[in-house]
């Protein structure tokens, strides 16, 4: 066994640092290949909806497993900063709505995991439903954040893009709100649920190998 | 062979800039995102003009015209009819000032983050105190290609198999392979770095965050600063 140094960031090791940054690039790795992908398929409208759900869901899982593998305070933020600065590097130039997800998913994880202070598969879904849940008030950020728009503007366009992917009428306003804020919360835990039992699968793997 | 331009800041400077960007294009009224776009354009310059290449690309134009372009169909009270079409200036309007601040922002976000070199985040994370950090981002840049070769020899081996005949579980199988996979090889930095006696806590010298120019710079973004929020205009 490899003996290791202490460092840094609340006693973080080598093999800490090292961890933070294979998960960091796998996720990294995904938004670069997936994300691209997924953005080629679906048409600009869907993007926040459909793929920024999706990506956020898969970068849930990975970073969750990874705070399986270095149970410290930071480690999934940290991971998030990694990802962000990977991304930087896409082919489709720099984006800052990726980036600023991919920093507030991992912070919200963190977070959630901070207050829970122990793993257990009930705070691992309650990570991944905040986490994913930043998906649904991304657009209103960023909104007022690049255009300038206010809340209504973009509630109004949530509610035309919601009515036609859910096919509910789009009188039904708050419905169709509250179904886009609660698939968003399902998808989040179902990551949430899913990285806890393949954190303990990639662990019995590596140990009956050793 | 392209020539790099002189930096005369320091890499904490163009976070700054970055910090300053988004600050202001929060506070600002729509009138005054002008001059804070010329702002950009001129420190972008002053940078040798890389972090603008945004704005040689086409699909970032097409991006910003669309916005300009929709705007008076989905926004505001239609007070224009032209022929068919009923549109609003208001909306026009709306969507101009729209496009100016995805303009800007974007533009800060890549003559900031397209000015520092991976080296220098690193220096820059040594340099506020998160050592570990900058050698996590190097160990993430140099496992990319070898992420990618895991993940292909990943999937081919399952599809030969035949595992995707239940989506699900190879799927499930994918994921274990190549998470472990990147583990193990993660276990084999960790022991190159323990044989090397290398310790991420251990700070370079050279590190230096600020320099003068630095602090001239920053007191200079703080008077722009006063003059786009309280000059009256």
């Amino acid at each position: 066994m490899v003996k290791e140094k202490a460092t840094g960031l609340a006693g973080y090791t080598v093999r800490d640092w090292v961890y933070v940054a294979v998960f960091g690039a796998l996720w990294g790795a995904a938004e670069l290949t997936l994300g691209s992908y997924l953005h080629v398929i679906f048409p600009p409208l869907a993007d926040t909806f459909v793929i920024g759900l999706i990506m956020a869901g898969l970068g849930g899982i990975i970073v969750l497993v990874g705070r399986q593998f270095v149970p410290r305070v930071g480690a999934a933020f940290m991971m998030g900063i990694i990802t962000a600065l990977l991304k930087t590097l896409s082919l489709g130039g720099i984006k800052i709505g990726p980036i600023v997800a991919i920093l507030a998913e991992s912070l919200l994880i963190e977070v959630a995991l901070l207050l829970a202070r122990r793993p257990a598969r009930w705070n691992f879904v309650l990570a991944g439903s905040l986490a994913v849940s930043w998906n649904f008030f991304h657009k209103f950020i960023m909104m007022r954040l690049l255009f300038g728009k206010g809340i209504e503007t973009v509630y109004v366009k949530m509610v035309k893009d919601g009515s036609n992917v859910l096919h509910v009428d789009v009188r039904y306003g708050l419905l169709i709100i509250v179904l886009l804020f609660l698939v968003r919360i399902a998808v989040g835990a179902l990551a949430g649920w899913l990285a806890w039992d393949l954190g303990g699968a990639v662990r019995r793997r590596l140990s009956q190998e050793t | 062979m392209t020539r790099r331009p002189i930096r005369w800041l320091g890499p904490g400077s163009y976070l700054v800039f970055l910090v300053w960007v988004l600050f202001l294009i929060a506070l600002l009224p729509d009138e005054r995102i002008v001059p804070l776009l010329i702002a950009v354009l001129a420190f972008g310059l002053l940078n040798g003009g890389q972090g603008l290449s945004p704005l040689r690309k086409v699909r970032f134009w097409t991006l910003i015209l669309s916005i300009v372009a929709i705007s008076p169909w989905i926004l505001g009270e239609a007070d224009l009819t032209w022929g068919w079409l009923r549109l609003s200036r208001a909306g026009f309007e709306m969507g101009l000032w729209m496009a100016l601040r995805a303009v800007c922002l974007s533009l800060a976000f890549s003559v900031s983050a397209g000015a520092l070199s991976t080296s220098e985040i690193i220096r820059l994370f040594e340099g506020v105190g998160l050592k570990g950090l900058g050698f996590s981002l190097g160990v993430a840049l140099n496992l990319l290609s070898t992420l990618g070769g895991t993940i292909e020899a990943a999937y081919h081996t399952i599809r030969l198999r035949g595992g995707f005949r239940r989506p699900c579980l190879a799927l499930r199988l994918f994921l274990v392979t190549v998470i472990a996979n990147a583990l193990r090889y993660g276990d084999d930095v960790v022991r190159a770095a323990s044989a090397r006696g290398f310790d991420p806590a251990v700070q370079r010298r050279e590190t230096s965050l600020f320099r003068r120019a630095d602090g001239v710079f920053a007191l200079g973004l703080l008077g722009l600063t006063g003059v786009l929020l309280l000059w009256p205009w």
